[in-house]
């Protein structure tokens, strides 16, 4: 460690202004681990604070304790002065601190407005019923705040992931929330609900509203924020002011050396060998006329808003929802994928899904498992029908080594790894069954910045090195353009677009901006 | 079990684990109880009460692993007694109606536990219905056709069929062996094989297993299957032992199959069976039974120390999760 860092420079709070929320020497112990050690941040009213930091760092902890959901071991919080003992949750809401929760936290079957207004419901006097006229009237300041203008009746499964989470924040407010705090709040967000976001986020502190602001993304850091705090292994590695920072400054804190993004160059793709091919695939509602081919060695970039169709053709290809009409061809010969049973042992297709906690692994199952568990059949001895568990042990083991997964061991129980090695077991999965044509849905969400470098040379590792034909689906425009030979722009259900050139970040950008047309602008 | 401990299992990769720290902690609990009752009875430590006593449990983990094959997979089997009622009287019929031999009538059997299972499988997976809703209709259904056939009359079955019920080898019931066999290759199934595995993972996490290109509905079903034929196996012992099958088989068996699961370490969630467990969970839940009548405590009150034990296994399991998760 760097006694001199940790101690140093630890915060440059603007003169003498009344701090709103101060953290002084708070530590964290649980067993086997320091999760937080003698940090102290002050985060200035009407301020957006970063919070930067490796997986594991403490960003987590460190928000837990300044919304009372953990009590710290040592040290203390206080706000505008005075101390504050949280007991719980609740003490925070009280207090006027709010946290709107990476996983978007919501109701399905309830309104906007109940959700918004959920800890205060107006009722008729004391008798618990609910006077929704008020209610809804009430909701509707809030919404406004966060510019959602949609009837406060809109049930909220009917919402797109921004609509959610302005919900949230709206809820903060409502609850008269003056310290925010977001934990990556852009999720899986496109560019524009991401630039609106900003845009609301930066005139609720003109409000005086103080925000703590925690995500993997520099380029939002640096375009959201005014100060940041970078935390690594648990102590605060110092406070700075976003202008006096860069990049490499940035990761160089969080990581503890010199880390210079990779341009990873364009892998050679071979365009004789069409490896998937998609004929006008339509499913009513979802998806329209989608005509592609996919080469050996390729990674073609699947741009879009979250359902614009990029994940609803996916799901096509891997046989997850029926095509109503257009067909499918795989190495040239017409495919006929009934279920992914079929893609997965006739057509070796592995699809990576974006939902990887929900829909990807077992969490209370083993590492072992999770490597497995497509190849489980191919394992299968032809008359005791039992798995050859030294076969299982050492496929594992050599998936384990080759994407240098960090696990203590096969036993481990998925849920214990980091998110970046949860992911590298849910690409390392469809590797070991020996699929050819990848599917991989937003690859990086919510794994920190080394994973994610990780995983992008993995990904191109995947078409250049393995010759796999690669479909990467993602909303984040740096990684798409960083890593596909070619884009498909999706928008409404159609491809609107192509993007063959992506040599150039600029133009890459541009061409994207154009192809998707007026929801850029 | 301790971290250091943790590690250096984990630190094995080809290692893998039989018995968890809970089934441990299930044995040293089984043996307090063993001990317990040994100092307060002068007639526990004998042949005889030992026979008797490993008979029940044997009956008790049988049973209880056909309610536990369904809740691995995330489901449930309501009608697990029901399912052992009907093939009471299957077996009935096949040997004092029929008069057919024993090898002939105990395949019947097992084909209508597994026919049944099969008819609860079917509907949950093609209709869609959740497994409570099915199995609770099912129950209904089955005790009503085993009522309506046999008119609650139980049938005599021939001594012969009674050998394996009621005499074992050295002092150990042919019944508690079966049981074991039974274990042996549960354990087999869920750790070995293609299928067991699969249906764990179905339990585990139901979408990931359908995008691992797993049929969660022929898991499904298949432990449903698994689960009618634990049952008639249950009922073709009960009957051996009892020298007679009596249609109310059966109607005991709901309560005591969730109580010895869950016990047993059985999630409620799925994705989780330890047959070894159940076992332990057998073990416990008989001794406590006759701890109980050796206290002489009031037999009507006997539900409440059930209740109260599959809170509290419920609790300790809660607690040890939850220690565990902030680690």
């Amino acid at each position: 460690m760097h006694p001199e860092l940790v101690s140093g420079s630890r915060d440059l709070a603007l003169g003498n202004m009344p701090s709103m929320l101060e953290l002084k020497n708070i530590s964290k112990a649980f067993p086997g681990v320091k999760a937080l050690d003698d940090v102290s941040v002050t985060f200035n009213p009407g301020e957006i604070h970063a919070l930067v930091g490796e997986n594991g760092a403490g960003k987590s902890t460190l928000m837990k304790i300044i919304t009372g959901i953990y009590q710290p071991d040592s040290g203390n919080v206080s706000y505008d002065g005075k101390p504050l003992h949280f007991g719980s949750y609740r003490d925070s809401l009280k207090a006027g601190i709010d946290i709107v929760h990476q996983e978007i936290q919501v109701i399905p079957e309830s309104t906007v407005a109940e959700s918004i207004m959920i800890d205060k419901l107006i009722t008729m006097g004391p008798t618990g019923i609910i006077r929704w006229d008020k209610v809804n009237a009430a909701a509707q300041e809030f919404m406004h705040m966060v510019e959602l203008n949609i009837p406060p009746n809109t049930l909220i499964k009917s919402l797109s992931a921004a609509q959610k989470r302005l919900t949230q924040i709206a809820r903060a407010l409502a609850g008269n929330a003056h310290v925010i705090l977001l934990d990556e709040p852009t999720g899986t967000l496109t560019k524009h609900e991401t630039d609106n976001l900003f845009r609301i986020l930066r005139d609720l502190k003109s409000r005086g509203v103080t925000m703590v602001f925690v995500s993997h993304k520099f380029e939002e850091v640096f375009a959201l924020c005014d100060r940041a705090t970078v935390l690594r292994d648990g102590q605060a590695i110092g406070t700075h002011k976003i202008v006096d920072l860069d990049t490499n400054k940035l990761i160089a804190m969080m990581i503890g050396r010199e880390f210079t993004e990779a341009h990873l160059g364009r892998v050679n793709v071979n365009r004789d060998r069409v490896v998937l091919e998609a004929n006008a695939l339509t499913r009513k509602g979802k998806i329209h006329d989608a005509s592609f081919e996919l080469h050996e060695g390729e990674i073609l970039g699947f741009y879009g808003l979250v359902g614009a169709g990029r994940t609803e053709l996916a799901r096509l290809i891997i046989g997850e929802d029926k095509s109503d009409s257009g067909n499918l061809s795989i190495n040239g010969a017409p495919a006929r994928i009934r279920n992914i049973g079929d893609s997965l042992y006739k057509y070796g297709i592995g699809y990576v899904t974006e939902n990887r906690k929900e829909e990807g692994l077992f969490l209370e199952d083993t590492v072992r498992s999770n490597i497995s568990v497509a190849i489980w059949p191919r394992l299968r001895h032809w008359l005791t029908r039992c798995i050859n568990q030294r076969q299982e042990d050492s496929i594992c083991h050599d998936t384990v080594i080759s994407m240098s997964i960090k696990t203590p061991g096969l036993n481990q129980r998925m849920e214990n790894l980091s998110g970046g090695n949860q992911q590298k077991i849910s690409v390392g999965k469809w590797l070991a069954a020996n699929c050819n044509i990848l599917i991989i849905d937003e690859p990086t969400i919510g794994v920190d910045v080394g994973a994610k470098d990780q995983i992008h040379r993995l990904v191109r590792d995947l078409a250049e090195t393995q010759r796999k034909a690669v479909i990467l689906i993602s909303s984040d425009m740096p990684e798409i353009i960083k890593l596909a030979n070619r884009i498909l722009v999706f928008r409404d259900g159609h491809i609107v677009g192509e993007v063959d050139d992506v040599d150039n970040p600029e133009k890459g950008y541009k061409d994207i901006s154009h192809a998707i047309g007026a929801y850029l602008r | 079990m301790t971290e250091a401990k943790q590690q250096a299992k984990d630190g094995n990769l080809e290692q893998r684990t039989v018995i968890t720290g809970r089934t441990i902690g299930l044995i040293t609990a089984a043996l307090i109880l063993f001990g317990g009752i040994a100092l307060i009875s002068d007639t526990f430590l004998s042949g005889y009460t030992m026979f008797v006593l490993s008979r029940q449990i044997a009956f008790f983990t049988i049973i209880a692993l056909a309610q536990a094959v369904c809740l691995v997979v995330g489901g449930m089997n309501l009608s697990v007694g029901a399912i052992g009622s009907i093939c009471t009287v299957t077996l009935g019929l096949a040997l004092a109606k029929a008069g057919l031999s024993g090898w002939i009538a105990v395949p019947l059997t097992l084909l209508c536990g597994g026919l049944a299972g099969l008819a609860n499988g079917l509907l949950i997976v093609k209709l869609r219905i959740d497994s409570f809703i099915v199995t609770l209709s099912m129950m209904f259904i089955f005790m009503g056709l085993r009522s309506g056939i046999s008119g609650g009359q139980p049938y005599a079955v021939p001594q012969s069929f009674c050998f394996v019920g009621q005499h074992g080898v050295l002092g150990i019931p042919y019944v508690f062996l079966i049981m074991l066999a039974v274990l042996g290759i549960a354990s087999y199934i869920y750790r070995n094989t293609v299928f067991g595995r699969r249906m764990l993972a179905t339990g585990g996490n139901e979408d990931a297993a359908r995008l691992s290109g797993i049929s969660n509905d022929n898991m499904i079903m298949g432990a449903n299957v698994l689960s009618g034929l634990l049952a008639a196996i249950a009922a073709i012992l009960w009957a051996s032992e009892l020298g007679s099958a009596a249609p109310e088989t059966g109607d005991s068996w709901l309560i005591v199959t969730f109580a010895v699961a869950i016990i047993g370490g059985t999630g409620l969630k799925g994705g989780v069976i330890s047959p070894y467990g159940i076992l332990m969970g057998g073990i416990i839940y008989t001794l406590i039974r006759h701890g109980l009548i050796e206290m002489k405590a009031n037999p009507y009150y006997m539900n409440v120390y059930i209740g109260v034990l599959i809170l509290l296994t419920i609790a300790v399991d809660r607690i040890r999760e939850s220690y565990s998760n902030r680690q």
